[in-house]
């Protein structure tokens, strides 16, 4: 959260998550060169640079694979959201496993040459006019590039500099860098691979990054579409909206508000979380605050503001009842405008 | 052609290193309230305003104007995030099958022979 920037903003689940992380990337680099070492040797086409490589090529694939995992799982099955609540940290570790990589193949194949690497690498495959045989590094080196974008931005100063929707776009590149990953693993290693073992983790985890995107895609929405006609948009009974948590109501195009109620007030406020979009009318009231799912930055139901010392506010919707149905306000308050609570007894006046 | 690329990329990096000067020793507290006194962390944005610079004099100059607006700060681009789920769910796919159609069976590497005993056996044949 704001107040002033440092470094890195760990907390106890923050060292545990990532405890965690390296662990997993220890064991699984240790075995993977364990097992291929005996293969290895000056006389055999795989020798142990190429195992180091594979070794830390093969990790950030699958890294990458199971960050991209993460979020339709989250979106499918609220259990996984914790998983969310870090992914950063993930992402710069996949970043600096995936640079490992690069460092082991440059002194290795571009090594021993007047040429320096990067000219080496750049110039690879520049007369292949065919699939088979394409130079396969380019695409190594385009998701290499993204990955260091996403990296380099993701410290929380990025998030409130370029505004949420902005770092957003930018990290929407993570689509991109994923599947030059794939294409970049499927003409390179799955060409010459002749182990099925890894194929098929590697190739499985690709199809179910693609299958459970689907699946997310095709879940129905949880907001609520009403009639979007006029200043006022009717939600429906009010009793609906489960205590400390809240419906969402989709405005106009993709503006979301959240209703929450906490006891008999009712409060309603954008759904985006001014840190990094989150969903916040998945989140619950904790503390008296709506308390978003992802990252667990807070907001006083009454006027969008973090509490002190935090700066962070977000839009305020006015709400009535008429008849007994809630009607929302089509116009959004400028964040962290007051608004008195709409209390659910107003409902029988 | 990469020997141009390379002198592209330097040049871009050279710019994004003085845009990076500017912005962290000047521009970052005038923008950035939380950033006012926190130093430590700066360092760390130095490779992002390197590589991103066109983006950063962007913003850098909205903010400076104050032409932000704040409600667009609370509007996700849920519908290009959908576009390029599908995109890729789609592609995935694509890409492996094609990589499989156009993989060659083996053998792709001879087991290797001692020198020695390789002149062995065609001397005596």
């Amino acid at each position: 959260m704001s107040v002033k920037y440092i470094p890195v903003q760990w907390n106890l689940n923050k060292y545990f998550y990532d405890f965690v992380l390296l662990v997993c990337v220890a064991i699984y680099i240790l075995v993977f060169i364990r097992i291929g070492t005996p293969d290895a040797g000056v006389t055999r086409p795989i020798d142990g640079a190429i195992i180091r490589m594979r070794a830390f090529g093969t990790c950030a694939f699958l890294m990458l694979t199971v960050i991209l995992c993460i979020g339709p799982l989250a979106r499918l099955d609220r259990r996984f959201l914790p998983l969310l609540y870090n992914r950063r940290h993930f992402g710069v570790l996949t970043f600096l496993v995936a640079l490992t990589h690069v460092v082991y193949v440059l002194n290795w194949y571009y090594a021993f040459s007047d040429i320096s690497p990067i000219v080496g690498l750049l110039t690879t495959g520049e007369t292949s006019g065919q699939l088979l045989g394409f130079p396969f590094e380019w695409f190594g080196m385009l998701a290499l590039v993204i990955l260091a974008i996403l990296a380099f931005t993701s410290h929380d100063f990025w998030l409130a500099f370029l505004s949420a929707p902005v770092w957003k776009r930018l990290h929407l590149l993570i689509y991109v860098a994923y599947a030059a990953a794939v294409a970049h693993f499927a003409l390179g290693y799955l060409q010459d691979a002749t182990n099925p073992f890894f194929m098929i983790v590697a190739g499985g985890g690709a199809i179910m990054v693609s299958v459970l995107h689907l699946a997310a895609g095709l879940k129905a929405p949880d907001d609520q579409a009403r009639d979007r006609k006029g200043e006022w948009i009717e939600v429906g009974d009010p009793a609906v909206i489960p205590d400390g948590r809240a419906i969402i109501v989709r405005i106009k195009g993709n503006e979301r508000a959240a209703i929450f109620r906490n006891g008999d007030a009712l409060s309603a406020v954008s759904n985006a979380c001014a840190h990094q979009n989150g969903p916040l009318g998945e989140g619950r009231i904790i503390d008296g605050c709506i308390t978003c799912p992802w990252h667990g930055f807070q907001y006083r139901p009454e006027d969008g503001c973090a509490p002190a010392p935090f700066t962070e506010k977000i839009p305020t919707y006015d709400l009535k009842l008429e008849g007994g149905r809630l009607l929302i306000a089509a116009k959004a308050h400028p964040p962290g405008t007051p608004v008195d609570p709409l209390t659910m007894t107003e409902r029988e006046a | 052609m990469s020997n141009a690329l390379i002198t592209i990329i330097q040049v871009y990096g050279a710019l994004g290193g003085l845009v990076a000067i500017a912005f962290l020793f000047w521009g970052v507290d005038r923008i950035a309230p939380d950033a006012r006194g926190a130093y430590v962390f700066r360092p760390l944005l130095i490779p992002g305003v390197v590589l991103l610079w066109p983006l950063v004099l962007w913003r850098w100059q909205v903010l400076e104007r104050e032409r932000d607006v704040a409600q667009r700060r609370h509007k996700p681009p849920r519908r290009s995030q959908d576009v390029f789920a599908a995109t890729l769910a789609l592609a995935i796919p694509i890409i492996l099958v094609v990589a499989l159609l156009i993989r060659q069976q083996g053998p792709f590497e001879w087991p290797a022979r001692e020198i020695e005993q390789a002149s062995t056996e065609e001397a005596s044949q």
